[in-house]
């Protein structure tokens, strides 16, 4: 690892940070923890610091990056210096089975990611994936070369060329276009004729 | 029941050998496991991307597909660990009245209602439960089994030293499903016996193949770098091969190898293994596409049969 990967990504939870943190006005965010909970993560407060998921986390093991580190940075309502890392969570779910507060830390970073996404932190890789779902009903785009070795193989089209795919297409577009997800990162779900 | 087979993204697009050797393995003549396809099926969708960004959308997208499943009267045969994870969380988040009647208000717009598998009842009222989700490991041991796998196999993969990786999302998080033990699991293990081969313990077994959560799409270096730690100590344990019932840490192990000096352990689906010792012609296992060879492995089989 980088210095500057760590520290475009991982930054601001590592231990030293938090440590030593002297925590500005416009840093605290007291509604924070409320936020965690109304994205589906559970209430951070109830952590008490062991660590457990910090020792089982790939990730924390690895890196600077440090699941404890994270959660109680939460705890203090530092929203803006939080909201790069969750993207760096394997949702592995180890910490998960390992906290005996069932705060389920994978969970935590997930409802991070969705404020992350709302503060408009929206990562290339969501946008590029949704895009290909929007039109081929897949997240990932068809190759030439994988194409050739189906017909080889008798496999058949792949979903994108069968008959039925526009009917199933436009289905994934309305929902995408009901729950105003491509309003939240901004692609467009119509059918490529009305863009 | 029959099942109704859910490729996912990644197979189809990257690696259709699978494809091939998981119709392979279930068909009538082979494991006799019924099943059929269901074209509509689209992304589960990929926890990584919707279940990250929004839940409502992702909740919706995976019920549409449970939806076909209903409609066919099916239960989901799974070849992946991350649409394993996804249509099973989604399926039993959907048990919830509220999160259901949310979902469908927007199934609504695509003509389309989730209730679940009907289960008999004795009396009027109509009773549900989720829509099951099976992945192909829990196929193989309850279905089919290992005794009756091992009389099926005509190519024992005698000789072999495979490393098996489970994969998270098939071990974890274990509330909302659990095939077996998360922290001793062996199904895969069996299975890899069954065929003749034997498997090898290694350090971090258990552990993340690094591309999980999105974090391979993200920051590449992070995921291959916590990949390495786990190809350092499959090599270490003399490994053949790595064998994996999930088509993404697939893509990991054979991606990310390129970019580490000095290893590479080829790495297979469970599907495209039980094939080949079933008796499938690996030419029809698609391993061309891989970017680590499979060949040093297939010659060591060769030599084997020829012994
Ligand atoms: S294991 Fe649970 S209680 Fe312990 S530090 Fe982590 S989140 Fe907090
Ligand atoms: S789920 Fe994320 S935070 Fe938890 S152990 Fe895995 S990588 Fe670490």
């Amino acid at each position: 690892m980088t210095g500057e990967t760590e520290q475009t990504f991982i930054g601001a939870s590592r231990t030293t940070v938090v440590e030593e943190k002297v925590i500005l006005d416009e840093e605290y965010d007291p509604g924070f923890a409320a936020e965690i909970v109304k994205y589906g993560g559970r209430d951070v407060k109830t952590c008490h610091q062991c660590g457990n998921c910090t020792g089982v986390c790939p990730y924390s093991l690895k890196t600077k990056y440090k699941t404890r580190n994270i959660i109680k940075m939460c705890q203090l309502g530092l929203k803006s210096l939080v909201l790069h890392t969750p993207w760096l969570c394997a949702t592995c779910y180890r910490c998960y089975e390992h906290c005996h507060e069932d705060i389920n830390a994978a969970e935590v970073m997930i409802a991070l990611r969705h404020i992350a996404i709302r503060e408009g932190n929206i990562p290339d890789f969501i946008v590029r994936v949704s895009k290909n779902v929007v039109k081929y009903g897949q997240s990932i785009s068809p190759s030439r070369e994988v194409e050739v070795l189906r017909e080889q193989l008798e496999l058949g089209p792949l979903p994108y060329a069968r008959p039925k795919h526009a009917k199933n297409n436009t289905e994934i577009q309305h929902i995408i276009r009901a729950t105003n997800y491509d309003e939240l990162i901004h692609i467009s779900a119509r059918p490529e004729e009305d863009e | 029941m029959t099942y109704g087979l859910f490729m996912g993204c990644l197979v189809p697009n990257r690696y259709p050998g699978i494809e091939w050797a998981t119709e392979y393995l279930l068909n009538k003549k082979q494991l006799n496991v019924p099943t059929e396809r269901i074209d509509d099926f689209t992304c589960c969708p990929v926890p990584g991307i919707f279940y990250s960004a929004d839940k409502d959308t992702w909740l919706a997208l995976a019920a549409r597909n449970l939806v076909l499943a209903q409609e066919n009267e099916k239960e989901i045969l799974t070849i992946c660990n991350g649409c394993y994870m996804s249509l099973h969380k989604a399926a039993e988040k959907l048990q919830d009245p509220k999160q259901r009647s949310k979902t469908n208000k927007v199934l609504k717009g695509v003509g389309k209602r989730y209730v679940g598998e009907e289960i008999p009842t004795d009396g009027r009222i109509k009773q549900y439960r989720p829509i099951q989700i099976k992945h192909l490991v829990e196929i193989l041991i309850h279905d089919v089994g290992p005794e009756k796998l091992e009389e099926k196999v005509v190519h024992p993969l005698t000789d072999l030293r495979v490393a098996v990786h489970y994969g998270c999302h098939y071990l974890r998080p274990s509330e909302n499903h659990q095939i077996e033990n998360p922290n001793r699991p062996r199904y895969i293990d069996d299975i890899v016996k069954a065929c003749g081969a034997k498997t090898v313990d290694y350090d971090e077994k258990l552990s993340c193949c690094g591309a999980g959560g999105g974090v391979r799409s993200h920051v590449k270096e992070l995921a291959d770098a916590l990949t390495e730690d786990k190809i350092k100590s499959i090599t270490k344990a003399r490994a053949d091969v790595i064998v994996t019932g999930c088509p993404f840490c697939l893509l990991q192990f054979d991606t990310a190898q390129s970019s580490l000096p000095g290893v590479n352990i080829p790495a297979i689906h469970l599907s495209s293994f039980v094939a080949l010792a079933l008796g499938a012609d690996p030419l029809f296992l698609g391993f061309d596409l891989h970017n680590i060879s499979v060949n040093p492995l297939l010659r060591k089989l060769r030599r084997g049969a020829i012994a």
